[in-house]
Formats: C-alpha cells, structure tokens, sequence
C-alpha cells in the first residue's frame, strides 16, 4: 500500500510540477463548455432518453452533452500519454522492487485523479449555463464517461503509435459521444448500443433532464468500465514486463 | 538542395517503416468519413442543412479526417524534430532545411491522406466538381499541417501539444460542420456582421469543399480568406520556429550561425 502510495504521489507531484498541463487540464474544458453554450442556437429541443421524448432549448441540451464529451476526451488523452510516456519510468520501479500491479494501481489512480478534475471542471463550468435534474447522478454518469474512455486510451497507447492513437481517441469520442449517442439524434444506428459511450451517456441524458435516474444503464457502464479496466490492467503489466 | 531532398526521404522512410502506423493512417480516414455518414443520418433534418444528412455527414468527416491526420503528423513531426534535429545541425544541416523537410514530410503525407480520403468519399457520393474538391482537402490539411507546427513548436511536449490540438480541431469540427444552427444563436459574439465561427479554421474549407461537391463551383470568397489563412500560417510557422530554435542560439532569421 505504501508503495502504491509513494508512486502515486510521484506522479502527482510530476503533474503538479508541469503548470501548463495542469492549467490545460482545467482551460480546455472550461473553454470548449463555454464556447459551445455561447454558441448554442436559440430554440427548442427534442432530447431523446431511452424511447421517450423530453422537450427542453438547445441552450441547455449543448452544455449538457458536452460536458461528458470534454471530460471524456481529456481521459482519454491523458490515458494514452500515460502509457507512451511512463513505460521507462515504471520499468525502473519494477528494477527497484516494485511488483507490476502495485506500478498498475498507480497509474491508473493517477488517471482517476485526471479524470476527476476533469469532470469537476467540465461540470462546474456547464453549471454556469444549466443545472442537471439530479447534479449526483450526473456527476457521476460524466465521471464515468471521462473514465471508460480514459481506459480506452491506455489501451490505444499499449497497441498503438501516439499518432494513430491520438486520431483514434480524438474520432472515437467524437463520433460517439457527439454523434451517435448524442440526445438530439432521433435514431441512431444499433450499432450505437454498443459503443463505449451508450451507457454512461443514458446515466448523463436522464439525469439532466428527467426526474429519475435508471440503474439500468449504471449497472452496464459499471460491467463495461470494468471490462476495459482490466483489459487496460492487462496490457499495462503486459508491456511492463516486456520493457 | 540534396540536403532537403535527403531530410525529406529520411522522414518519410520513418513513416513507411512503421507499417501498423501507415496502414492506420491510410485506413482511419475513409472508417471516419462512413462513420460521420451513418451517425449523421440519425440525426433529423436540420434547415441549415445544404444536402442529404449522410452526404453532409461524409463532407465534414472526409474535411476533418484530412485536417486532423495532417495536424497530427505536423506537430510531432516538430516535437521530434527538438530532439533529433539538433545532431543533424551538428552534422551540418541548417535550420531551415530541417524546417522545410518536415513541413514538405507533412505535406506528402497530407496529399496521400486527402487521395485516399477523397476516393473513399469520390466512390460514396457524387461529387460534381472532383478536382476542386480534391484540392480543398489538400488545403484544409495544410492549414492544420500548419496549426500543427505552430502548436509543436510552442509546446513542445506530446501530452499538452496534443490536448491543444485535438481541442481546438474538437470546437472547430463542431462549429465549421453547419450541423447545428449555430447561426440563431443569441449570445454568439460577432465582429462586425459575422459571427466568431466564422473565423474557425474549417469554416472557409467546409464552404469551399460543400461548393465543389454539390454545386461544382468555386466559392472565391472562401478561397481568398483560406489562402490566406495558408500562408499566414506558413509565416507564423517559420518564426515561431526561428525564435524557439533561435533562442538556443541556432535561428536562421536571427542572424545566428547554426
């Protein structure tokens, strides 16, 4: 446990110590939230959660679906970067003692740590343009969203180069989160339900703008996270022992 | 010279011996262009709308896809070059060859993206004017080549450059689409009687490449801010990278021996 908490520490003290990416951590949400609300078209909105219809204006539907996407792509990103750039360094700690799943635990805590300031950003900065039925829940359906995705890009950063990687992180939110998933669409393709985004996306959508919140899709995201965690997990120790 | 044509060979021969890489590279593009087809056809059909929801759905992605993949390879062809260029200068080479090599690298790179991309998109629908589309993917990708550069340059590390860049292409690809009435909106600032979308990098591309795929013609009002948008960047591009490099005591527009 304390090794997991001393290299846990390290990376964020090698976080805090790089101020542009910390502050790119907290602009880069806050400006595509912003600008996206400013952008927002006036008019009404035909939000569509699991079959049913919910009439809001497109100068809350924008920030709301968003958000998820912003956070979403930030994990992902930094999942990615944490493979490419971490591989020597971690290949050290296991010289130094340090057993792969303790090395593990603490990059992936650090991409929870990641993942956390960006939904806190992302949302604190959507709450300046509208407020989710249920805050919680949405809270946390964004957080999972910017989660599975931040383990989608250490997978991407285990098999591929930084540069597919990074086109495929950037695209593969894109067209899911702010596309196919995307609540003003009235009929995405099937294919779309199998998406990592489908079902934290259905947490995010009802709870902004419906009165209860399913577990349903809860429960799936949580199989679904956990799937790509431990594919994630695996890859990582994989490559630690091949470095 | 030889020195250009050497320089430029090597970054390619990087390229092409990464085969999962180039074979990626060459299959992502077309996947998007399909991709942003189907998914935008679930969407209801929205007045500003210029054609069918799939046909404007493979315009963007195919615009994007180009731009993108030539920003990508433009920053860390920059990022790269901070570290290996500096024994090639020991070796004799001068900074602005090693500029020149990788932007000619990027924009090879960007000329294969956009044939592959526009076949894709050339086979998919009916494009009434092909070499002028062609054409404006081949600028579009030289815009983000360019943006790329600029960005790697400044930042010259992978994580923060590629935050910035797939940020920025992120706002852009959403507001240059014309998949939503961005135009209604109540609170978008203008500058003088245009909205701030309009000066989004796509946003003169997306007209330009929307003109010669529907209607076969060339929109020069697009065309003059987007060649300008080119070499604007171009300029940008080469000082940027001058005073960075010449802050090391190695620029070739400050004067200093390399």
């Amino acid at each position: 446990m304390t090794r997991i908490g001393t290299a846990l520490r390290s990376g964020a003290t090698e976080l805090r110590r790089t101020p542009l990416l910390l502050a790119l951590l907290v602009v880069a949400p806050a400006y595509v939230i912003y600008v996206f609300t400013l952008a927002a078209p006036e008019g009404p909105a035909s939000v569509h959660v699991d079959g049913a219809v919910v009439q809001t204006t497109l100068p809350e539907a924008f920030p709301a679906f968003t958000t998820p996407m912003t956070a979403a792509l930030l994990a992902g990103i930094t999942g990615l970067f944490l493979m490419q750039t971490a591989a020597s360094a971690d290949a050290r700690l296991g010289v130094a003692g340090y057993r792969a799943h303790q090395v593990v635990l603490a990059r992936l805590g650090l991409l929870v740590g990641v993942a956390a300031v960006a939904t806190a950003v992302s949302v604190g900065v959507m709450l300046t343009a509208f407020t989710p039925e249920h805050l919680a829940w949405f809270v946390l359906g964004t957080g999972l969203t910017a989660l599975v995705y931040g383990m989608i890009g250490v997978l991407a950063g285990v098999a591929l180069d930084r540069l597919p990687g990074v086109y495929l992180v950037l695209f593969g939110s894109m067209i899911d989160l702010f596309i196919f998933q995307n609540p003003l669409a009235t009929d995405p393709p099937d294919a779309a339900t199998f998406l990592p985004g489908h079902y934290p996306l259905q947490v995010v959508v009802e709870a902004g703008f419906t009165d209860s919140v399913a577990l349903e899709p809860l429960g799936w995201t949580l199989a679904y996270l956990a799937v790509v965690t431990g594919l994630a997990t695996l890859a990582f120790v994989r490559k630690l022992r091949v470095s | 010279m030889s020195r250009l044509v050497t320089g430029t060979r090597l970054r390619l021969s990087e390229l092409v011996r990464q085969p999962l890489t180039l074979s990626l590279l060459l299959v992502l593009p077309p996947v998007v262009i399909e991709m942003y087809g189907v998914a935008v056809e679930s969407f209801p059909q929205l007045p500003t709308l210029s054609a069918d929801p799939a046909t404007v759905g493979r315009m963007t992605g195919a615009l994007f896809a180009v731009a993108f993949l030539a920003g990508l390879v433009g920053l860390f062809q920059v990022i790269s070059a901070r570290n290996g260029d500096e024994r090639a200068a020991i070796a004799g080479f001068p900074r602005w060859v090693m500029l020149l090599t990788r932007l000619v690298t990027m924009f090879v790179v960007a000329l294969v993206g956009a044939g592959v991309a526009f076949a894709v998109f050339n086979y998919r629908v009916a494009v009434a004017a092909p070499g002028l589309a062609f054409g404006v993917l081949v600028l579009a990708a030289l815009v983000y080549g360019l943006l790329g550069v600029i960005v790697g340059t400044l930042l010259p590390r992978e994580l923060e450059g590629s935050i910035v860049l797939v940020f920025l292409a992120d706002m852009d690809n959403a507001l240059s689409s014309g998949l939503f009435p961005i135009e209604a909106s109540a609170s978008l600032p203008v500058v003088g009687d245009v909205g701030v979308t309009d000066f989004v990098p796509l946003f003169h591309p997306h007209e330009l490449f929307t003109a010669a795929v529907l209607d076969g013609d060339l929109a020069v009002e697009h065309l003059v801010p987007t060649v300008f948008w080119v070499l604007a960047l171009l300029v940008v591009a080469f000082v940027a990278y001058d005073r960075v490099t010449g802050e090391q005591g190695t620029g070739f527009l400050t004067g200093v021996a390399s």
